[in-house]
């Protein structure tokens, strides 16, 4: 028999049945439902982790002093630590102390939610800014502690919407600064915060490190931060080891070690965890699935026993019959697949609308479910066709 | 001139169970075309097994059967229904129509396993129907027929594919007398055209049309009566 002709029977004995059939693919729709749901939540997850991380750079480590327990004199990360970790470490890029204050930055009365941010001109490469305009903050800057600043995208826009920000004088709390430059705007990961505080450098003034005011600091060469990228991203974790021995050696000042090729790794082996169990949900619910339609291809068989008969008579071999029901039960389980895989990207819609999580979903795998529906409908269905096949035609005529 | 049908010491046993029943022991029978041959015998005597092994729905366990030439031995399943698509048309006594195709759509069944390019279904069928009186009814579902045009039906989708035998298996048992006539004069009409009939009843009457009878018991060929076949 042609194809067309096989798909024409198929049809037409589906829709002679259209509740049964419907019924009947409900476990398959559900369950292609949920894979493509789940697996869109997670590879939502995946690109999150990843698009936030690399905007730190898989390159960079950060060491970021802690608050001390108690309230006593804080013995934090200091510009010594810093020296010591450029001197020490091998195959770095950049080293930067970084000190950062939340001051409001002003203009003529226009008001900018800015982080001042107190550093030095290896910032710049640690952190790969690029600038727009002007240039970044040099040597000279900081060894003179002059007052300029570098300004975010974002702030410059709010504080001088009219033109160029370069050359104006910017308050900084109670100081003046004036604008040398300002950055290039950076893009950042949608969706909340992850477990990787970032940076907004669009929303940062950069200020040389000594003209920083933190008011009534007890350390005069304390940093919040000391900003480290190395040459070969594949060593980063041996670099950050050493860099916190060195700087154990010589504070005593609790600090965390932020390395975002590990956490990127860490986030690689949870998202297998959660692929594992996605595809062990997609295997036991196609399981069901293809079950539900083995059984109505068995009660089809076994309603349309006299047909078959008849069909033998008429000259349908073996082969002609198994196929007329392998193409029933494909075509309910394609019908299913495609159904399902609908309900799933309404259903990630729903959970990005709703819950607010990132969800993205890959062509492959959307593939890769319809594929799988169809392959259940052939694998639960091929019992019910090889019965059907080798039912003997006299008895299958005399069957009531 | 070899016969069109040979049935060559013909055997066949079925398992049942653990037993084994034995239906037909060596049956020799040839069947030359355009013969007409009446199938008689009490029930379980192997008139259908050996309706079932001429229309190559089931094959001998023993013997040989050359259909056509051809031993049916020697064929797979699907050449052998690719055999009997072309060779053999069926007509049974409950008229086993499929109940959810119109009456056309049944009549054209049999082309759909054939070579018949379909656009020429349809045609075929309508040729058929009306070659039997039942073209008004061609969209119409095998339920809402009488006795009577289903099986003329029946007979319309034996014959949508030229077969040169007609196996016809009780083809009045289901009807009254008047309307079994009119089936039986269309066979008739049939055979007069040239084509082979091999015809299973208990009917004497409907036998008795038949230029030949054959008796079955118990398995063995009992009688062969008339058989005035044609000079060779």
């Amino acid at each position: 028999m042609s194809p067309q002709v096989l798909l024409h029977l198929g049809l037409r004995s589906l829709l002679l049945h259209k509740l049964r059939s419907t019924l009947s693919i409900l476990g398959v729709v559900f369950g292609v439902a949920a894979v493509v749901a789940m697996s869109s939540v997670g590879e939502g997850a995946r690109r999150e982790a990843v698009s936030q991380i690399g905007s730190l750079g898989i390159d960079s480590i950060t060491l970021r002093g802690r608050p001390a327990a108690q309230g006593g004199e804080a013995d934090g990360l200091r510009l010594r630590d810093a020296e010591a970790v450029a001197r020490v470490v091998p195959a770095l890029v950049a080293v930067a102390p970084v000190r950062e204050a939340s001051l409001a930055a002003q203009v003529d009365g226009r008001l900018a939610d800015a982080v001042a941010v107190g550093t030095t001109p290896a910032y710049r490469s640690a952190a790969r800014l690029s600038v727009r305009s002007g240039r970044f903050l040099s040597d000279l800057d900081v060894a003179d502690s002059k007052r300029v600043a570098v300004l975010g995208a974002s702030v410059a826009g709010t504080l001088f919407p009219m033109g160029e920000a370069r050359g104006q004088r910017v308050q900084l709390g109670d100081e003046w600064f004036q604008v040398v430059g300002v950055l290039e705007g950076r893009a950042l990961p949608r969706g909340k915060a992850g477990p990787i505080r970032t940076r907004d450098v669009n929303r940062a003034v950069f200020v040389p490190l000594p003209a920083l005011d933190r008011g009534r600091d007890p350390r005069p060469d304390g940093v919040d931060e000391i900003v480290i990228r190395v040459e070969d991203a594949d060593r980063v974790t041996a670099s950050a080891e050493t860099a916190q021995a060195v700087v154990r050696r010589t504070s005593a000042a609790p600090f965390e070690v932020i390395v975002p090729r590990e956490i990127l790794r860490q986030k690689e082996r949870t998202q297998r965890i959660f692929n594992v169990v996605t595809g062990a949900i997609a295997a036991i619910s196609l399981l069901v699935g293809g079950i539900g339609i083995m059984n109505i291809m068995l009660a089809s068989v076994a309603e349309r026993t006299r047909e078959v008969g008849i069909r033998r008579a008429l000259g349908a071999s073996r082969d002609d019959v198994a196929a007329q029901f392998l193409v029933e039960s494909s075509l309910l389980t394609a019908a299913g697949g495609v159904a399902g895989a609908a309900l799933g990207l309404v259903g990630s819609m729903l959970i990005q609308r709703l819950a607010g999580w990132p969800t993205a979903l890959s062509p492959l795998m959307l593939l890769a479910a319809l594929v799988t529906a169809l392959l259940v409908g052939v694998g639960f269905g091929f019992y019910p066709a090889w019965r059907a096949a080798h039912l003997e035609p006299m008895d299958a005529l005399r069957h009531e | 001139m070899a016969a069109l049908l040979a049935l060559e010491a013909v055997g066949k046993a079925y398992t049942r169970g653990s037993g084994e029943v034995v239906a037909l022991r060596g049956v020799s029978l040839e069947v030359g075309e355009g013969e007409s041959v009446a199938v008689m015998g009490p029930s379980g005597s192997g008139k259908s097994t050996l309706l079932s092994i001429l229309g190559c729905l089931d094959r001998p366990t023993r013997g040989r059967y050359v259909l056509a030439g051809t031993d049916v031995a020697l064929l797979d399943d699907r050449a052998l229904s690719r055999l009997r698509n072309r060779a053999i048309g069926f007509v049974f006594q409950s008229f086993h129509l499929i109940p959810q195709l119109t009456v056309a759509e049944n009549v054209e069944t049999p082309l759909l396993y054939g070579a018949t390019p379909p656009a020429e279904w349809r045609a075929r069928a309508y040729r058929c129907l009306e070659r039997v009186g039942l073209l008004h009814r061609a969209d119409h579902r095998p339920s809402e027929l009488s006795g009577g045009e289903a099986q003329r039906a029946a007979v319309a989708r034996a014959l949508v594919t030229e077969p040169r035998i007609l196996l016809a298996d009780e083809p009045t048992g289901n009807l009254d007398s008047a309307t079994g006539e009119e089936i039986a004069s269309l066979l008739d009409g049939l055979h007069h055209e040239g084509r082979t009939v091999v015809l299973v009843t208990h009917n004497e009457t409907l036998a008795r049309r038949a230029s030949r009878m054959v008796r079955l018991r118990d398995g063995r060929l009992e009688s062969d009566e008339g058989s005035a076949a044609p000079p060779a």
